[in-house]
């Protein structure tokens, strides 16, 4: 067996650059950056990432490092260094969301990759040689993982080794070769302290007390010797480390839908500012989707703030589509009229149905584009005017006129014909003040037995001076009602 | 003298009535007297105003300029005066998949909801209720309507002399209103008035054409008592016969 393992050292502050870039360079774009700038950070600031469980910096950037920073220095210390040091806190969730997003990237590349993220850093091991087979070779394997890798713009170290265990010291040594053989693995191990191994402290200080302080010695040494003097995890450990044992792992597995946690690099006052986060996850939202040959009809922004509840974004589209370019424009119809509670933190864009591209129903009529721009129409009205804005009259099943048309979309068509059906009916009849002729009627109309008011109507057509005809009826105590009109 | 004078008169831009236009699409209402006034119909694309009453068959009137074209596209109601009854829709030959009706709370929503359905290539016609169109936003829409190969039906309330009363108060603004009314930059603008028998045109504005005011046409577009009238003065038999039983 051969697996790489890839320590990603500074995840957070990898997206935090990440985002920073991106708003720059769409700002830049679309030239409105004078107002902007002031709320994002240049790309010079010293950034540090702080965990405030372990009272250290566990992350810091190279302009932080000219500053004097480092990692495991104590806030007040990095602060007594920088005063205008960039400090975000860190959060073991939001690095293992990131951790998950890596691992969608590269699961078409490789099926193999197990999860390992522990309290300050996480990583990745990938399995290889089971791949070699299907890239012809290890050299274009790797290639293209490293290329997967700095697309997806994240700073790693790596190593590679026969297990998990032996590949994950290689990397914390910064090691950053690939090797395949067993000999060049067992070299370049021993030349790593133990102390980056995962044996407990307790276990290390034991060794050191027969002398024993690098990984050369620890694996030279017969397992018998070993046994009897460490617990079962212990011997574990080492025999995985050892590449005699394989310990059981579970593999990931990527969801069935699409999930993209995205940290805001700075709060974020005014929901149009989001367009460049959303536009960035967005078109993970198409690459994923074109990956797969799925479209979408329907897609979810969560907002999250510090205190108040996240606020749910859903976007409707009427025709499915995958591309930036489609749902942007509805995204940003969508937020025309809204306000964010606080400032934001957080964009989170979730998709959860996909519909297959169905190349069967294409045809070579001009009626096919007809559709299509038929509901993306109906998707912009919706998107600025509300979800309700839009309907399609249809024929219910009553003969009153004020219940023969519904407006909901989904109720069975039924056929139902009507000489005397207005134009228009109003919401509520209004009493009858002009002089008026009759012109057609009567036609006298029951309402149906279950309704909870019976009323008996007798209907006319009836014409005013200016000629406008209207639906006139006269109720049972002789009042006469205006309910339509005839255009 | 002359001669620059030709060369004016050669000018492939200067347009005059005299000569009209043949190629134009025009759509027939179905009214003869009408359609010879507007010379075949109204224009297949563009922008038209009717200024009316609401219920005076207007609607009814483009019966066959809605129903017989593009059927394959969509006719788009927006901001309707009342709520749009399909079984009338069926009547006037309209299947409800082709209907779309679009509920708006400002003038400006239903504008932009126009031109966005005129711009999508989805609409044959658009039929918008707006009180007022100012002169750039008549021109956007009849732009829209032009380039996308779509009719735009405007359905404004008439603006005329109010009472004795007001009218000395209300000429300053109502003369300017109508100034700039009449200069709208579209296709055709009409004003319909009712009468007890039968519905008067007026062409205020048409392109390639000449205003005509007075178009009387007898219009029916609601059923009537006829029928049983016609069966009453024909009625030769006694009330008695009538309500025999044999």
């Amino acid at each position: 067996m051969l697996w790489a393992y890839i320590y990603c050292y500074q995840l957070t502050l990898d997206s935090h650059n990440r985002a920073t870039r991106r708003t720059a360079a769409h700002y830049q774009e679309s030239c409105v950056g004078a107002n902007h700038k002031g709320s994002s950070l240049p790309l010079s600031t010293p950034v540090v990432v702080y965990c405030s469980k372990i009272n250290k910096i566990v992350q810091c950037n190279d302009i932080a490092k000219t500053e004097g920073i480092e990692i495991g220095h104590g806030l007040a210390q990095a602060a007594a260094l920088c005063p205008y040091v960039h400090v975000l806190p860190f959060n073991e969730e939001n690095e293992r969301h990131m951790l998950t997003q890596l691992a969608h990237r590269l699961y078409p590349l490789a099926s193999d990759i197990v999860l390992d993220s522990h309290a300050c850093a996480g990583g990745l091991a990938i399995r290889l040689d089971n791949l070699t087979h299907y890239y012809g070779g290890h050299e274009p394997l790797w290639k293209t993982l490293t290329q997967a890798l700095s697309e997806s713009d994240v700073r790693y170290h790596f190593g590679c080794a026969w297990t998990i265990e032996a590949a994950k010291v290689l990397a914390l040594q910064k090691y950053n070769t690939y090797v395949c053989t067993r000999d060049d693995i067992k070299k370049a191990l021993n030349a790593c302290p133990l102390s980056l191994t995962a044996l407990a402290p307790k276990v290390i200080e034991s060794l050191a007390r027969v002398g024993i302080t690098s990984v050369q010695q620890l694996l030279d040494m017969p397992v018998q010797e070993l046994g009897r003097r460490f617990d079962n995890n212990t011997i574990m450990y080492l025999t995985a480390l050892r590449g005699e044992t394989f310990p059981r792992v579970t593999l990931f597995r990527p969801l069935e839908r699409f999930d993209n946690f995205l940290l805001l690099p700075f709060d974020v006052e005014n929901i149009q500012h989001l367009t460049p986060f959303v536009t960035q996850q967005l078109e993970h939202l198409s690459h994923y989707l074109r990956a797969r040959n799925l479209y979408t009809s329907n897609v979810a922004i969560y907002i999250q703030f510090r205190e108040a509840p996240p606020m749910n974004i859903e976007i409707q589209s009427a025709l499915p589509q995958s591309s930036v370019k489609s749902w942007l424009p509805l995204f940003t119809l969508k937020i025309e009229n809204l306000v964010l509670p606080e400032p934001a933190t957080a964009v989170e864009l979730k998709c959860h149905q996909f519909e297959e591209i169905d190349t069967h129903n294409g045809d070579f009529f001009s009626d096919r584009f007809n559709d299509v721009a038929q509901k993306q129409l109906i998707g912009r009205l919706n998107a600025k005017l509300g979800d309700k804005s839009t309907f399609q009259p249809r024929a219910a099943n009553s003969h009153q006129f004020e219940y023969m048309t519904v407006t909901e979309p989904n109720v069975p068509e039924y056929a139902y014909a009507c000489d005397t059906a207005p134009t228009f009916t109003f919401d509520v009849p209004t009493p009858l003040t002009q002089p008026t002729q009759i012109c057609f009627g009567p036609l006298r109309l029951n309402s149906e037995w279950w309704h909870d008011r019976p009323t008996k109507r007798d209907y006319f057509i009836a014409q005013t001076p200016q000629s406008v005809r209207l639906l006139v009826f006269k109720d049972e105590e002789s009042r006469w009602w205006v309910q339509g009109l005839f255009c | 003298m002359n001669k620059p004078l030709s060369v004016l008169n050669n000018h492939p831009h200067i347009w005059r009535a005299r000569e009209q236009k043949q190629n134009e699409t025009k759509f027939s209402l179905g009214f003869p007297r009408l359609d010879k006034a507007l010379n075949g119909g109204v224009a297949s694309t563009g922008l038209v105003r009717i200024a009316s009453l609401t219920g005076v068959g207007e609607l009814s009137l483009f019966k066959d300029v809605i129903c017989q074209h593009r059927t394959h596209k969509l006719v788009v109601f927006i901001n309707p005066p009342g709520r749009l009854q399909s079984p009338w829709l069926e009547n006037l030959g309209l299947k409800t998949q082709q209907v779309l009706v679009v509920k708006t709370h400002t003038q400006q929503e239903s504008l932009w909801a126009a031109e966005q359905c005129l711009k999508s290539t989805a609409c044959h016609c658009v039929v918008l209720w707006s009180n007022t169109i100012s002169q750039k936003e008549a021109r956007r829409l009849q732009v829209a309507a032009t380039h996308n190969d779509a009719l735009c039906l405007l359905y404004t309330p008439v603006h005329r002399p109010l009472s004795s009363s007001s009218k000395q108060q209300n000429r300053p603004l109502s003369s300017a209103q109508a100034s700039s009314d009449d200069a709208l930059p579209i296709t055709l603008d009409l004003y319909l008035q009712g009468t007890p028998h039968a519905l008067s045109v007026n062409i205020r504005k048409q392109r390639h054409g000449w205003p005509k005011d007075n178009i009387v046409i007898s219009h029916k577009w609601t059923p009537d008592n006829n029928a049983i009238k016609w069966a009453m003065t024909h009625n030769t038999l006694s009330d008695q016969a009538l309500h025999s039983v044999s």
